[in-house]
């Protein structure tokens, strides 16, 4: 019976290869510590980024099929285009602890939905900030994580398998 | 996916384990009521985290659990009579009462004090509602009785059903905090079954296969909030409790009952899943009670004298294929408790947690794992108590509900999930 321990024993031992291509964005300065902490840490394929100054919405520049574009940079400064970091990604992280990214996170959720990008959402912190940062994500994140508790962003990075 | 070593801590609960000394912390279910029905009743076996006891009820009604082996020659009590005072063992009439205290060595003589010597580990057993609780871990960190709403509402208003697993309890678990599974495996469970069909949310649940996950910390666990579509500008909202740690309240359907689970480690690779229907504002009527007792909604039917599935996996849970074509059932197997279990204990006795592939819709159980990890090794490292051992933390419900788009499910919901005694479930 494959329920049993001696048949358990026969599972193929495969473990999983090809990593998510997943990408994390801070939407605002105290999201941007957290995700310098990440970025500082192993992973399989994660790219760690935040808005870019002033970069708290679309600028306008439209992307491929007419949605709106955001300016992105990497934790080292490097710009990088929302369109451009999801060619390959397929799973889209955002951090908040603060209302303040709403249009950033709008932008980011419609051009995921477009291309079909799972979305998760991390707020991190439980003060009154944290509702606002909830409000602007409900929206545009598909799943969404309220935690006091930074280190729950590598426990949900770890386990897709970021 | 989880490193081995973490699965390892997760899973294991025998004695002198991380997670077993976790869920010696807490009051857990032993054994339903009706298993020692009347004073001087015969002994039953049981074995809860890895430990292997008897449960007595002696002669003056008074409950209790001890180790399962004489202290002589390690005979089982099982077999032995159950006289005035306590439990005579039948190999040598050892006797002993529900304290674990030995009240008699026959062989020694007459004023002898020796039996004040022997004394067998015990555990007390306290009946609540329809079952009996025990607490095995330190009596000097004995919590107050648990609070469980559905333990604690008049004994028409509730109905307790347990089943043997053969799983790790984790997986167990799991299953009860992940609701993106009812969509698909229960899916025609919501248009059949007595206990949970003909509800406004089963619409709301079947037009839209992709929900929308939010899990948020709670005092005693976790709450779990999953919206999905409903009228315009309109969220419908599951929201399920999960208490640590072991407990998770589904939220309900219409007038239904409302049901959940409080899964038990039997050892490593088998778990008692204790499983209760109630209402807080009403008897359960006739035709609810004989359908949970027809094994309809989250109960299900036994093998004659057990508390073992009928469908269980050396029948292949009676899988029935052409069931699964005509659209009956989505696994083939038939009824929600089995169609969970049988899933379940597929994975194998403990899963390989190393060969997952998690989504993002698992952030509840990511969560819930992580605290039930952090707690562990906080009680280990710094005596901390654990979520859920304050009664106050039982005094959670869970809650369907409608909600404007822009309301916080939790804010708006904070007392829907809040017991008020008397007061109906918030449903849809």
């Amino acid at each position: 019976m494959a329920a049993t321990a001696v048949e358990a024993r026969f599972r193929i031992d495969a473990k999983p290869q090809t990593p998510r291509n997943t990408s994390v964005v801070a939407l605002d300065e105290g999201a941007m510590a957290v995700v310098r902490e990440l970025a500082g840490q192993e992973w399989n394929a994660a790219r760690f980024l935040g808005c870019a100054d002033g970069a708290d919405g679309p600028d306008g520049a439209a992307g491929a099929g007419d949605y709106a574009d955001l300016q992105l940079c990497t934790v080292d400064g490097e710009p990088v285009r929302l369109s451009e970091e999801l060619a390959e990604a397929d799973f889209v992280m955002m951090i908040a602890t603060e209302g303040r990214g709403a249009a950033a996170a709008a932008t980011i959720g419609d051009a995921c939905t477009l291309r079909g990008i799972m979305t998760a959402g991390l707020i991190v912190g439980t003060n009154g900030e944290s509702g606002a940062a909830l409000t602007a994500l409900r929206p545009n994140a598909r799943v969404l994580l309220v935690t006091g508790d930074e280190q729950d962003a590598t426990e949900l990075l770890a386990g897709v398998g970021a | 996916m989880l490193k081995q070593d973490v699965n390892e801590l997760l899973t294991r609960t025998g004695p002198g384990t991380d997670m077993g000394d976790l869920f010696r912390r807490y009051w857990i279910p032993a054994l339903l009521a009706e298993e020692l029905p009347e004073d001087g009743c015969p002994p039953v076996r049981v074995k809860l985290l890895s430990e292997r006891m008897v449960a007595i009820r002696d002669s003056e009604g008074r409950y209790g659990l001890i180790d399962e082996f004489c202290a002589h020659r390690g005979a089982s009590l099982w077999f032995g009579s159950n006289e005035v005072g306590g439990l005579r063992c039948a190999y040598h009439g050892w006797k002993y009462d529900v304290t674990g205290a030995c009240l008699d060595v026959p062989s020694e003589p007459e004023n002898s004090n020796f039996f004040r010597k022997v004394k067998l580990t015990a555990y007390p057993l306290v009946k609540i509602g329809d079952v009996l609780w025990t607490y095995m871990g330190d009596p000097a960190y004995k919590p107050p009785l648990p609070e469980f709403e559905w333990c604690m509402v008049p004994p028409d208003q509730t109905y307790t059903s347990k089943r043997w697993q053969e799983s790790n309890w984790l997986q167990a678990l799991e299953g009860g905090i992940d609701s993106s599974h009812v969509s698909w495996l229960h899916s025609a469970g919501l248009k059949n079954d007595p206990l949970f069909k003909g509800s406004k949310g089963n619409e709301y649940n079947l037009n839209d296969m992709r929900p929308f996950f939010e899990v948020v910390d709670a005092d005693g666990g976790l709450f779990v909030g999953v919206r999905r579509n409903a009228e315009e500008g309109r969220y419908y909202w599951r929201i399920t409790p999960w208490v640590m740690p072991a407990f998770t309240l589904v939220p309900p359907r219409g007038d239904h009952p409302v049901h959940g689970h409080f899964w038990v480690p039997i050892d490593d690779e088998n778990c008692w899943v204790f499983t209760f229907d109630y209402l807080p504002a009403r008897a359960l009527t006739a035709a609810e009670l004989q359908a949970m007792k027809d094994g309809h909604g989250v109960h299900n039917e036994y093998v004659p004298g057990t508390y073992r599935p009928l469908a269980n996996k050396d029948n292949d849970y009676l899988m029935d294929r052409a069931a699964q074509k005509r659209g009956e059932t989505f696994s083939g197997v038939k009824g929600i408790a089995i169609q969970d279990a049988s899933l379940q204990e597929s994975m194998g006795p403990i899963v390989d947690r190393s060969k997952e592939r998690l989504v993002s819709a698992d952030s509840g159980i990511i969560k819930a794992r992580r605290k039930l990890l952090t707690s562990a090794v906080a009680l280990r490292e710094n005596g901390t108590v654990p979520p859920g051992v304050d009664p106050a933390h039982h005094r959670v419900r869970s809650a369907s509900i409608v909600l404007p788009k822009e309301r916080s499910f939790l804010e708006a919901a904070h007392d829907a999930v809040s017991v008020i005694p008397g007061v109906p479930q918030t449903s849809v």
